[in-house]
């Protein structure tokens, strides 16, 4: 009876509040600020939250997954209107968002996924990531033929949600015989020494008779690209990639690999800046922009996700990098022959 | 036969053939056990991969091919080139855990001053620049190892502390020195030294010259060694078997580049560098499907029968082999030499023999450092990239490959040329179960098991001799 009480007086409040279009508190606990890229998400969300008048906080939980769970006690009682949490650890902060779900306040998963049905999960769709990668192969390199698959770590479960992405695309082609996959292999440590290793071996088994290359990542496609210049045919064997590393967009403009997925994070903050912003004037869950469900995390729990679309980054659209300020044209079009890319112009 | 009263004596006991041999040409059994191992583990391959291709025959398989033999020479340079320093360091009773960390470290290291710093300063391919970054790869290794052996021998905080230490510390500083990112390409003119361009590949003529001056050089060495030991009345090995080492030595070496001889450059290489020199592409040169190609009137056309190049020893190749000569050398016939084996043998004693055993540490791990130095080139080299994961856990295996070649963690005992095998050996593995494409789980399971193997025959066989 007096919880359902207070739940009434807490919407009357929410209610009260929908008036007011500005002057909202949006509280972020990050895990931690030792890694450099936390800073561009934060300016990126604190940038929309400004923007829209209202207020912005946040707490550092340094790695630690009782510190973190210290700041969320802090912030709820500072009254926000949404807290957006990068946990620490993901099941650990679960009491914590359960504190965050009575208090009335809205909580949203950033990048890393807490589970909880009430949250909203905000981050780059990583199956997504393998799927665009699988895609631009088929679309911009080659769509049949010797297929090579150079994954990463075992242990990751990234590399396998990657190859879920790639197979999904790729399935009907392999099941009708177009596609013949000759090497299958994971990479200790997403090494691009030992994927270099791994490539090398692939070529002498079948000869060179490798027409298509999907790499996990942008590192390990330094070591495919090596190994097929040895052979001559860099630039001839398409190579897929993502991260958007500085290296491996040099090689998109000279032709050696065939794409870099790029998962902005400024973009990201920015998207969660906007649901934040929106979740504290009232807008419902599941009325944001571009909201789905998403049950495929690791108890699949359903919750309300916003799972951004990564950029494939090829010779094409190089200059989303650059006019992004990602990277500078100089580091983007180094050796590469005047006249032969767009973007370096 | 006369002149050598310990072979005689044996004769008279009346031991078997084997024996008889093996003390007639002092060869180490542990070594001919390992060769004889390499060669099953190579055989092994071979007929496993060849099963994958359907009517090719026992032999049919793609490791025994001079592709691969050439590939595996050089994936086995960056490691081989780090275990003939390690053999030092462990027959001196210490240990390095730092070398894979190191080598990250000073890669990354010779990455940032040839692409951040002097590249934009100078322009692109500039040749200062390889040289610089050579200098500072193997002087920051050579620093870097003195620093360890200092902390070691003068400040006497135990090896295995100091480079688990620098294991986990220069880690760290090889992720600050370019805050994680992957830096490539490398300049044109360092690649040379990874072996994967073809300006890196000596060609069959130099090849061949290589190959008989080493062969000159094996008969001078035991004939060298024959006339020393006449000098100083020390027993001889009997002529038969000086003409069965020299021999040998010979056969493998010209064997090998025979091998590494009938390897040709790769189709498409063959076509770019013909058309770059503007060499008239005769008819036989193939594009990647296997269709024969040549040139007529300025364009690339289908035809048959031709121009070939063929590649022979990769440079990275030549680095390990001059390295392995040279650190035998050193390891076998300098003073400095004598007093790490010494030393190894017995700490107390060879310091009461007046030896400067503090010194010689701090030596030994600036050598172990300037091999890192030379291995971080070859490795970044041939990646043509520098990563600060590029040496992770390398010291694992230029320690595992120091031991399968039979040093002996107790001290004292090690060769070089056994611990260039002991990688080559480990090389050999994982490569053969990349060519099958089984799972690297898979493949540390068996390298793990065969280092645990490999000390268990050697130890058996100890035990069986006393």
């Amino acid at each position: 009876m007096r919880k359902a009480l207070t739940l009434a007086a807490l919407m009357l409040a929410a209610t009260s509040h929908y008036a007011l279009a500005k002057g909202k508190l949006i509280a972020v606990s990050w895990k931690t600020f030792q890694e450099e890229r936390w800073k561009t998400d934060e300016a990126a969300i604190k940038a929309v939250v400004e923007a829209a008048g209202d207020k912005y906080i946040s707490t550092d939980a340094q790695n630690s997954a009782q510190k973190q769970a210290a700041d969320i006690e802090g912030l709820i009682a500072q009254k926000p209107d949404v807290i957006i949490v990068v946990p620490y650890d993901s099941d650990a902060i679960l009491p914590s968002i359960k504190a965050i779900n009575d208090a009335g306040i809205k909580a949203i998963s950033y990048d890393v996924q807490f589970e909880d049905p009430s949250a909203l999960y905000m981050s780059f769709d990583n199956v997504g990531v393998g799927r665009l990668m699988a895609k631009t192969m088929l679309e911009k390199g080659v769509s049949k033929g010797n297929f090579a698959f150079i994954k990463g770590d075992k242990g990751d479960p990234n590399a396998t949600f990657l190859f879920s992405g790639i197979q999904e695309v790729l399935a009907p082609s392999i099941k009708s015989g177009k596609i013949k996959v000759v090497c299958d292999t994971f990479t200790d440590g997403w090494k691009p020494n030992n994927a270099q290793k791994e490539m090398e071996q692939c070529l002498t088994a079948n000869n060179n008779k490798v027409d298509a290359v999907i790499s996990e990542n942008d590192g390990m496609a330094s070591g495919v690209v090596a190994a097929l210049t040895a052979q001559g045919l860099a630039g001839q064997v398409p190579v897929t990639g993502q991260d958007g590393d500085k290296a491996a967009l040099n090689r998109v403009a000279l032709g050696t690999q065939l794409v870099s997925i790029w998962k902005d994070s400024r973009i990201l903050g920015k998207a969660a800046g906007e649901a934040a912003v929106a979740l504290a004037d009232g807008t419902p869950m599941n009325k944001l922009k571009g909201v789905t469900t998403f049950k495929n995390g690791k108890h699949h729990v359903p919750m309300n996700a916003i799972l951004l679309a990564p950029d494939p980054i090829t010779k094409a659209n190089l200059s989303d990098v650059i006019n992004a300020k990602w990277v500078t044209k100089a580091e983007v079009c180094a050796g590469v022959p005047a006249g032969s890319v767009a973007a370096c112009k | 036969m006369k002149d050598s009263k310990t072979t005689k004596a044996s004769e008279v006991r009346g031991e078997g053939m084997l024996t008889r041999f093996l003390r007639a040409t002092e060869l180490d059994v542990r070594v001919l056990g390992m060769v004889g191992a390499l060669l099953v583990i190579w055989c092994g391959f071979d007929i496993a991969s060849g099963l994958k291709i359907p009517n090719s025959g026992l032999f049919g398989g793609s490791f025994l091919t001079p592709r691969n033999i050439w590939t595996l020479l050089v994936q086995t340079s960056s490691i081989a080139v780090m275990t003939t320093g390690m053999v030092l360091v462990i027959v001196m009773r210490q240990i390095d855990l730092s070398v894979g960390s190191m080598l990250s470290m000073v890669a990354v290291a010779g990455a940032v001053v040839q692409v951040f710093e002097l590249g934009p300063w100078l322009g692109v391919g500039h040749p200062i620049i390889w040289i610089a970054a050579v200098a500072t790869c193997l002087l920051l290794g050579a620093a870097v190892g003195a620093f360890n052996g200092f902390l070691t021998a003068y400040l006497q905080i135990p090896s295995f502390i100091v480079t688990l230490g620098g294991l986990i510390a220069y880690s760290g500083v090889a992720f600050l020195l370019a805050s994680g990112v992957t830096i490539a390409p490398m300049d044109r003119t360092y690649s040379i030294i990874g072996g994967g361009v073809p300006q890196a590949w000596l060609g069959p003529t130099w090849s061949w010259l290589l190959a008989l001056a080493t062969c000159v050089l094996i008969v001078l060495g035991i004939l060298n060694s024959r006339r020393q030991r006449q000098k100083f009345k020390f027993p001889l090995r009997p002529v038969w078997a000086e003409v069965f080492l020299a021999a040998t030595g010979s056969a493998i070496v010209l064997g090998l580049t025979k091998v590494v001889n009938s390897y040709p450059w790769p189709f498409m290489l063959i076509k770019d560098y013909a058309i770059a020199h503007h060499v008239t592409i005769p008819a036989g040169v193939s594009d990647r499907n296997g269709n024969a190609i040549c040139m007529a009137g300025g364009q690339v056309v289908r035809c048959v029968d031709g121009l070939i190049y063929y590649t022979g020893y990769a440079v990275p190749v030549l680095i390990t082999v001059v390295v392995g000569a040279a650190m035998t050398f050193v390891a076998s016939r300098t003073k400095f030499g004598r007093y790490v084996y010494a030393i190894g043998g017995n700490p107390e004693a060879a310091e009461l023999a007046g030896i400067n055993t503090r010194m010689v540490t701090v030596k030994v791990f600036a050598l172990m450092g300037f091999l890192t130095g030379l291995s971080s080139i070859i490795a970044s080299a041939r990646l043509d990239a520098a990563t600060n994961s590029l040496g992770q856990s390398n010291e694992l295996y230029v320690i595992a490959a120091a031991v399968i070649g039979g040093t002996s963690l107790a001290g004292g005992v090690g060769t070089v040329y056994g611990a260039m095998l002991g990688a080559l050996t480990m090389q050999s593995i994982q490569s053969g179960m990349q060519l099958l494409n089984l799972p690297a789980a898979f493949q540390n399971i068996v390298v793990g098991t065969v280092l645990v193997l490999a000390v268990f025959v050697d130890q058996f066989y100890r035990r069986r001799v006393k």
